[in-house]
């Protein structure tokens, strides 16, 4: 088992990125690799508790929380998430916010980083 | 180096890719990057597919969803499922890199 993580910036809604690094996140946990994703930039608001599910809008709420039961680690920026109103006690359950040294560690240490930009 | 190049937007980045230098080289096509593997104007394929000593792959799930099939793909490319870059990513390449 390898550990693989992916930083990623983009939007959920606006953007089909999120949606691909949820899905390579699976593949990857379903080969058995350990799988972190840190969320900045405008993606920290995918991980905003209390979002509606709309028909045709992405919300990947109910993946997020079936990734982190098998074991993915999601981190969230706490200064982007900040900056757009986003507080603590919006995190939902099994996540966790940090600085921008949470991705440093983990791009050094990973074996795999993949860096998805943003818009 | 062994460098794995994702390219997720249909747009010309031709220079980006020509100054990426590596050992090995995959492209790996996505979202509406995938219409470089399908997609001729004027009868020429995506300059992308150009590039010399690359391999390329394209996600298959992205191909089908914009309407094309195995068919419609450039025969330089390797239609892979998400599994697959999995395994490009832990297995194939060092490094990777988004475009």
């Amino acid at each position: 088992m390898a550990e693989l993580t992916l930083g990623v910036f983009p939007s959920l809604v606006g953007s089909m990125s999120l949606d691909f690094a949820f899905k390579l996140a699976e593949a990857a946990m379903a080969k058995g690799h350990k799988v972190n994703m840190w969320l900045s930039g405008n993606a920290v608001m995918m991980a905003k508790k209390g979002q509606k599910a709309f028909k045709d809008y992405s919300h990947l709420e109910k993946k997020m929380k079936e990734l982190i039961a098998k074991g993915m680690e999601i981190t969230v920026c706490e200064a982007c998430a900040e900056a757009r109103g986003y507080h603590k006690e919006d995190v939902p359950e099994g996540m966790k916010r940090a600085s921008m040294d949470w991705y440093l560690a983990k791009t050094v240490k990973t074996d795999r980083l993949l860096h998805i930009g943003g818009e | 180096m062994k460098l794995a190049v994702f390219l997720s937007d249909w747009r010309r980045t031709e220079d980006s890719l020509e100054r990426l230098k590596a050992d090995k080289m995959g492209i790996i096509l996505v979202e509406n990057g995938v219409y470089h593997a399908v997609v001729k104007e004027g009868g020429k394929e995506s300059p992308v597919l150009a590039k010399a000593g690359a391999t390329f792959y394209a996600l298959a799930d992205d191909v089908e969803t914009r309407g094309f099939t195995a068919a419609n793909v450039s025969s330089k490319v390797k239609l892979v499922s998400y599994g697959d870059i999995a395994d490009l990513i832990m297995n194939d390449y060092e490094k990777t890199a988004w475009l």
